[in-house]
């Protein structure tokens, strides 16, 4: 698949909710524990080797699963597939929670959702749509049955 | 630099809502010449491909940080998408009538993540105001009880009576987790969810927790949640004084009158 390499590293460079080394396991059986910078920005996770400009990957944060492992070690898993899964390794419990939920908010999903109960919420409440000053009312992308439409699948 | 194709490819083909498909002319920068495609724009995601019943993408652009102009000098209803960093070129789309362009542009200016997440603070933050000004105890059962939470605001009719089938049912309706939290937590690990304490709030939020793209009515924030949890377990504090008090007042009622019965 084709993408905007350049962007996609020039965004890996922007400011991030969270940056910090830590130890990263691939999914994959063999694959060992190595130390990485990872680095969350937008939905999107990137990883580097220690001191390189240019991350090693990146990984889309949606639809995906975060668990806790143990004290200090959350994974994500991608894909449905629960086995498939990559390892985090902190440096504290406390950093090990703050992970978790950044990469839980940082989902676009998961903000639409946030989006739309908050939206209706207030429109419930007020009987004024807060969208209204943006001019995104009618914008597909932040109506209710869009949450809606998904339902039962 | 890996992207991981496959996850994007997912999230292209799975359940969550797409927020804008449909034909757009690309300009190629091989030769120059505009190509029609089929685009689909997901979150902050711009996906193109050969055609409608393509399998897979042919590509895909990251929409954020850029900027979307018109350019109608090389092509009718044509704008460009183009990013700022060093090295970053700009994607020539052009649409096949005013209206659709029109429309694109607008799906497309508000489709980055850093826009929705300034609308999800600015929401968030007026929904607290709202509730607070609402409700006056920062508590409203209007807006919990649409969610599926126990009908904690019945507790504030609260009368005090002997100890009852009735009211114990009552106690223990106020101290069971809300419904809602355990359809969210459905999704999460039992293990993330037995490990919950008071400490391990921040993390063990269900409502925050759920990553899966499924219907839930939509989760407040983790501060939402917490700020409930707070009010919840001071209002069964507070009850449950208040119930030990009346307890008490009954039992020393009842001594009184055998004391007084017996003379």
């Amino acid at each position: 698949m084709r993408f905007n390499e350049r962007e996609l590293v020039s965004l890996s460079r922007q400011p991030s909710e969270r940056a910090a080394e830590l130890g990263m396991r691939g999914p994959r059986k063999g694959d060992v524990v190595k130390k990485r910078l990872v680095k969350l920005v937008v939905n999107f996770l990137f990883y580097f080797r220690t001191d390189e400009e240019e991350p090693l990957g990146a990984l889309l944060l949606e639809g995906c699963r975060v668990e806790r492992e143990d004290e200090q070690a959350f994974s994500i898993a991608f894909l449905d597939e629960a086995e498939r899964k990559y390892l985090f390794e902190c440096d504290s419990k406390e950093q090990c929670v703050e992970w978790i939920e950044s990469i839980v908010k940082a989902s676009y999903e998961f903000m639409r959702k946030s989006l739309i109960f908050y939206r209706s919420e207030i429109q419930r409440m007020t009987g004024k749509d807060p969208l209204e000053q943006y001019g995104i009312s009618d914008e597909a992308r932040f109506q209710i049955s869009s949450i809606s439409s998904i339902q039962g699948t | 630099m890996k992207i991981h194709g496959k996850l994007l490819s997912h999230y292209l083909s799975c359940c969550s809502p797409v927020d804008k498909e449909g034909y757009l002319y690309k300009k190629s920068e091989r030769t120059g010449s505009y190509q029609k495609r089929w685009f689909v724009l997901k979150g902050n995601l711009l996906f193109y491909q050969e055609c409608r019943s393509d399998g897979s993408p042919l590509g895909v652009i990251v929409l954020e940080g850029c900027s979307i102009e018109l350019c109608e000098s090389d092509e009718l209803f044509a704008f460009s998408v183009g990013f700022g960093g060093h090295g970053c070129g700009t994607y020539r789309l052009a649409a096949k009538d005013q209206p659709s362009q029109e429309s694109w542009i607008k799906a497309l200016l508000s489709a980055s993540h850093g826009f929705l997440s300034m609308l999800v603070s600015d929401l968030e933050r007026r929904y607290h105001e709202v509730v607070s000004e609402t409700c006056g105890s920062a508590f409203c059962q209007q807006a919990v009880d649409g969610k599926g939470f126990t009908p904690f605001l019945a507790s504030q009719n609260y009368r005090p009576s002997a100890p009852t089938g009735g009211q114990s049912c009552h106690m223990s309706q106020l101290l069971q987790v809300p419904p809602t939290s355990r359809r969210n937590t459905s999704k999460i690990s039992p293990k993330l969810w037995t490990k919950r304490t008071i400490d391990d709030r921040a993390v063990n939020e269900p409502a925050a927790a759920e990553v899966r793209d499924e219907a839930s009515g939509g989760p407040p924030s983790l501060e939402d949640f917490c700020m409930l949890h707070e009010l919840y377990g001071k209002e069964v504090k507070d009850l449950i004084a208040l119930r030990q008090i009346m307890e008490r007042k009954d039992e020393k009622d009842v001594k009184d009158e055998q004391a007084t019965g017996s003379g």
